[in-house]
């Protein structure tokens, strides 16, 4: 499963990454050595073999439906790159992609 | 689009629409996976915090009440509940989208294998064309008394995830996304607890998505997991719909639609798409698979343009949480929580309250309708339920209407109701009185008893003193008096209204009627 | 002014010096901050330094002290915090661009639960650039040097946690261990790095790297000192759903037990690595002979599946960071191209522009790994490699109370030297099993290679939960060797021969 360089311009739309071509071509090389790499846990043989998602056994971790104050929304905006002092402000939408 | 079009082109064709319908968790003080209030509209950003605004270390720990919601929901629909579930990751990048990735659920959900039994009647029964006009059962469908038929929906799951934010794109026209020039962010939504449910592809009509719909608010409405407004989102349907020509068994491509707003954009959204995608194939073209936007102004679909890839949500099990495992006797336990469901609650009307079917139907659906019902029957005594009832659907549901405003906006009181019919079966005023005294007493507030009052509208039954008037009034009249008694019993109206005018219209009709009957013939 | 040096005294010796009134609280800062003035210039350790912050600390402490009440358990202790970790009147960087100007408005909760127990908040470490690196020659802001040879790297990704240390600019420190990030730091810099347990510490308000895989973890000169550390971050958290329920213990009071009957596996199979350098090897068996002096049983144990272990976190790893790096996008905090066409162009470019190539090879190879099609090839394998790997050390710990191996199979590498991405991976090769696996595992300096006069690091590795009985080994370990590495140049700077 040798990566190539469409995979890698694939991947990084979906990463949200503007790469250059030079990156591209750097990327797709050390992307398809560490594959390599990776690559002897295709020869394993794990069938049967349950999959962990997480390390520890624990189960139904929830919290109490509880009201918890939050960020004033002074402190909210704070870090904003660009705010209408109520609200994120951002460019125009062109492009996005459509969910929700 | 003409009726008849949609008709014509069921001819032909079956539908096979499936609904994804979204329901935001209302009934939780808090978001899903952070202590902030849920609550619609607000300030921008003014109930957020590190965990619902994705910031940089923050993490989610998942409310037990919204958990336990949806088991109710999934309970309520005849779902399975799972005994082992989790989170997982859900990928996109969308600015309204803290995290840039959803929490949602994946193949390991809450609830699955549901269904829901719809009743279509009236003018929607004729889409089933297949039905032969509700002659022939055909399928899990029954054909009821009414001309109406039943026909069981598969319900795939029922998923819990968290909500995004909102946008309000600026320097375009009608806050749309073209033509904007810049939009604001407001997260106050974001981490609001959602329930997504997906139907099986079992809907065969328009009329059958828009009953399923209904009747999945109805319940939701009668557990009280949301308020289920339409108009706000916090009930948001979207419909999958292909076609293909009768008696073939493959799919045919399917487009969603999303955007419908009202339980009629849904109907007709779907109508619409139906009429569209069978002249797309009568042209000799192709279905494209791709999600369209409901215009209700222009009752159009339009294609969502989209210079992205094809979405590839990149699922993982969401490494912040731990799994959920079940307890089936905890489950149990959830069940003895669930309220009366509205089908259960029709059935009590009829066989206790022995209201029709049709009138059972309509105050059943509707949850705050059937709290008021019930509680004017309490005070009114179950022997009245049926005028109470009449009331409901007639009078009160006018000036609802009229007004524009739900039933606890109103003025009018459960308590205010059954006191009104009260007065009326206990003889107190007329039939016609109590209209005006319904309208005065939606207008001030005031109670029935103290509006006849003040307006001495008293009706009087007294059936002494009506014999003292008709006996003058008989007196007056011996002409007719004779002419009755030869024969002429349609005088009979002439009396009432001479008695009635004597007594300035208080006079009870029923007792007027009785007295004079007895009187003319002695 | 009196000058302290912290060279000199441990965590607990700057606690018992304040309580005993031989020195106050304010006197550590300023000794603390005077170290950083003579040496960070060269060491590079803090990205920020935190002065109001820690004399508003220190001058609690001498108040708390003034009015005769009783000093918490790291009282007037210098700590340095990785910057990773948030706290309210510093800024979070993560020694990346994409964060620059960042700015905490919530607290990190064992940052919160170090300084409640008293510790002074110095400053914010460097690291590798989100933590992806084992030489923090990814942070955005420069390299941190080694104290040891200033033309050495101190490890990574929490650099410059254990180079503060070690230079004597900080008592403590905490870092974070997603592959080794504590450990392996740790061994090159000579300094004791624990990674607790997974979900013994709340990983609240620490920027996620693995979120299944991430542990906050103390620095110390001593075991002691660590063990202190650990008791104050420790617990529950409401805000972490994957923190744990189990007590903790008193972890200061189980050392001192020594290592009696202790029974103590060598992994041999991990041992023999390729790439594991002689003097390490040896020193390991050393190390197990030592235990054997001191009573201990001692044995060894294959984790056969543990060799697979880098290959699984190379998946496993870059898939939760790819997901978890996704919400620096420019739109709510961050760094924002300002001249971005739309949406799309904004996360584009902004991301590709703020984000170092280390950081931009594990997104891209952690976005590939759960992309459409590869998912059951990759994570899912790598999943079911987990399993294994988790089995191995259950076996393992059926037989043995703990495990040993190097904490890396090198001593600390020159700037530049390992510049192919999977060559640098390799340093982890001993340290990534128990991230997978969740276990608990300490390095503790174990000696100076002769050929390059580098610290080498002995892993101990615990069972779940079991932090008392490996810091309990590792204590016997300390005390039974004796060594206590002072780099050259703080002998320089403060004219002691260091050590004993």
């Amino acid at each position: 499963m040798a990566i190539t360089e469409s995979d890698v311009r694939h991947v990084a739309l979906l990463a949200r990454l503007a790469l250059t071509d030079e990156q591209v071509t750097t990327l797709t090389a050390e992307l398809g050595a560490v594959l390599g790499h990776i690559d002897e846990l295709q020869r394993l043989d794990l069938a049967g073999v349950e999959p962990t998602a997480h390390p520890l056994s624990m189960t139904d971790r929830t919290r109490p439906d509880v009201v918890v104050p939050g960020l004033s929304r002074e402190l909210a905006l704070l870090n904003a790159p660009d705010t209408d002092g109520t609200a994120f402000l951002i460019p125009a939408f062109a492009g996005a992609g459509e969910e929700s | 689009m003409a009726k008849d079009r949609l008709a014509e082109v069921l001819e032909r064709y079956e539908a096979v629409i499936g609904l994804e319908i979204h329901t935001e968790i209302t009934a939780t003080n808090t978001k899903m996976f952070c202590g902030c209030p849920v609550a619609f509209g607000g300030e921008p950003n003014t109930r957020v915090c590190p965990v619902c605004l994705g910031l940089p270390g923050a993490l989610p720990v998942p409310n037990q009440a919204a958990i336990e919601w949806t088991v109710l929901a999934g309970l309520a629909t005849d779902c399975d509940i799972a005994l082992w579930s989790q989170f997982h990751r859900k990928q996109y990048f969308y600015p309204d989208m803290p995290k840039d990735y959803q929490i949602s659920q994946y193949d390991l959900p809450f609830c699955s294998g549901g269904l829901l039994e719809v009743e279509v009647d009236g003018d929607g029964v004729a889409q089933r064309v297949d039905l032969g006009g509700g002659v022939a059962a055909v399928g899990p469908e029954a054909v009821a008394d009414d001309g109406g038929y039943r026909t069981t929906i598969g319900i795939t799951r029922i998923h819990l995830e968290e909500d995004t934010g909102k946008m309000v794109h600026v320097g375009g026209s009608e806050g749309r996304i073209a033509g904007a020039t810049h939009s604001l962010v407001d997260f106050n939504r974001a981490g609001t607890p959602l329930m997504e449910l997906v139907s099986e592809p079992d809907i065969r009509t328009p009329e059958e998505a828009r009953r399923f719909a209904q009747k999945l608010r109805s319940i939701w409405l009668a557990l009280g997991v949301s308020d289920c407004s339409m108009e706000e989102g916090s009930m948001r349907v979207d419909g999958n719909v292909s076609i293909r020509r009768r008696g073939e068994s493959e799919l045919g491509t399917k487009s969603e639609v999303k955007n419908m707003n009202s339980f009629k954009s849904l109907h007709d959204a779907l109508a619409y798409e139906i009429v569209r995608q069978a002249d797309l194939l009568d042209a000799g073209d192709r279905v494209v698979q791709e999600t369209r936007h409901w215009d209700a102004g222009a009752k159009r679909t339009s294609a969502l343009r989209s210079k992205e890839e094809a979405h590839d949500y990149r699922y993982f099990p969401e490494p912040d949480m731990v799994p959920f495992s079940f307890d089936p006797e905890w489950i149990d336990s959830l069940a003895e929580r669930l309220p009366e469901l509205p089908d259960a609650r029709r059935a009590r009307y009829m066989t206790e309250l022995s209201l029709r079917k049709h009138d059972a139907g309509l105050l059943s659906a509707d949850f705050a309708q059937a709290c008021f019902f019930e509680e004017a029957v309490a005070i009114a005594g179950a022997a009245r339920a049926k005028p109470v009832a009449n009331w409901m659907l007639g009078d009160l549901a006018a000036l609802l209407n009229a007004e524009g405003i739900e039933l606890p906006e109103s003025r009018v009181s459960p308590a205010m109701l059954a006191e009104l019919v009260g007065l009326v079966e206990d003889g107190m005023i007329s039939g016609k009185q109590a209209k005006e005294v319904f309208g005065d007493m939606a207008a001030s507030g005031d109670a029935p008893g103290a509006i006849v009052e003040a307006r001495g509208m008293r009706q009087v039954s007294d059936t002494e003193a009506i014999e003292s008037v008709v006996r003058g009034v008989l007196e007056a009249n011996p002409v007719e008096v004779a002419s009755y008694r030869a024969g002429k019993t349609g005088l009979i109206g002439f009396f009432v209204g001479a008695v009635m005018r004597e007594m300035r219209g208080q006079g009870n009709p029923k007792v007027i009627n009785e007295v004079l009957t007895r009187m003319l013939s002695g | 002014m009196s000058t302290i040096d912290l060279s000199a005294l441990t965590a607990r010796e700057v606690r018992r010096g304040i309580a005993s009134g031989d020195f106050s609280a304010r006197e550590v800062a300023e000794s603390a901050y005077a170290r950083i003035e003579a040496l960070d210039g060269e060491v590079h350790a803090f990205l920020q330094l935190t002065p109001e912050l820690a004399f508003a600390a220190a001058d609690r402490v001498d108040r708390a002290r003034a009015a005769g009440e009783e000093l918490p358990p790291l009282a007037g202790v210098p700590a340095g915090i990785k910057d990773n970790m948030n706290l309210i009147g510093t800024r979070t960087t993560c020694a990346s661009r994409i964060l620059g100007n960042y700015e905490s408005v919530y607290d990190c909760t064992a940052v919160s639960r170090l300084l409640e127990a008293g510790a002074l908040p110095i400053g914010k470490c460097n690291m590798d650039e989100f933590a992806f690196g084992s030489s923090t020659e990814n942070s955005a802001y420069g390299p941190t040097r080694n104290p040891w040879d200033l033309e050495r790297v101190p490890g990574g990704s929490s650099g410059g946690s254990a180079a503060c240390v070690a230079a004597g600019m900080a008592s403590i420190s905490l870092g974070s261990d997603t592959g080794g990030s504590i450990r392996q730091p740790g061994a090159l810099t000579g300094t004791v790095g624990l990674k607790p347990t997974y979900g013994r510490v709340s990983r609240y308000g620490v920027v996620a790297f693995g979120s299944s895989l991430d542990q906050i973890g103390p620095f110390g000169k001593t075991v002691d000192d660590v063990a202190l550390a650990l008791e104050a971050i420790s617990g529950a958290d409401v805000m972490d759903a994957t923190s744990s329920v189990e007590p903790v213990d008193p972890y200061s009071e189980a050392l001192g037990r020594g290592a009696q009957g202790l029974r103590v596996g060598i992994v041999s199979d991990m041992l023999a690595m390729e790439g594991c350098g002689e003097e390490i090897r040896r020193v390991v068996n050393s190390s197990a002979e030592t235990f054997a002096a001191l009573g201990a049983e001692v044995g060894e144990v294959e984790l056969p599946s543990a060799q697979h272990g880098l290959a699984a976190y190379y998946i496993i790893g870059p898939a939760e960071a790819s997901s978890n790096l996704a919400r620096f996008d420019g739109i709510r905090y961050g760094r924002r191209v300002p001249d971005a066409d739309d949406v799309l162009d904004l996360y584009m470019r902004s991301r590709a522009e703020g984000f170092g190539p280390e950081t931009i090879r594990r997104i891209m190879l952690g976005t590939y790994a759960l992309s459409a099609g590869y998912y059951d090839a990759y994570y899912g394998q790598a999943q079911k490699a987990r399993t294994r790997i988790i089995q191995d050390f259950r076996a393992a710990f059926e037989r043995f109370d703990v495990l040993l191996t190097p904490s890396t199979p090198e001593v600390a590498f020159r700037f530049g030297e390992k510049s192919d991405p999977y060559t640098m991976y390799l340093n982890d090769y001993y340290t990534i099993p128990v991230n997978l696996a969740g276990n608990c595992a300490v390095s503790v300096p174990s000696g100076l290679c002769t050929t390059a006069g580098m610290p080498m690091g002995l892993q101990i590795i615990g069972d779940y939960f079991a932090e008392s009985t490996l810091l309990r080994a590792a204590a016997a370990f300390e005390e039974a060797t004796h060594f206590e590495p002072v780099p050259p140049l703080v002998r320089a700077l403060t004219g002691t021969e260091g050590g004993e």
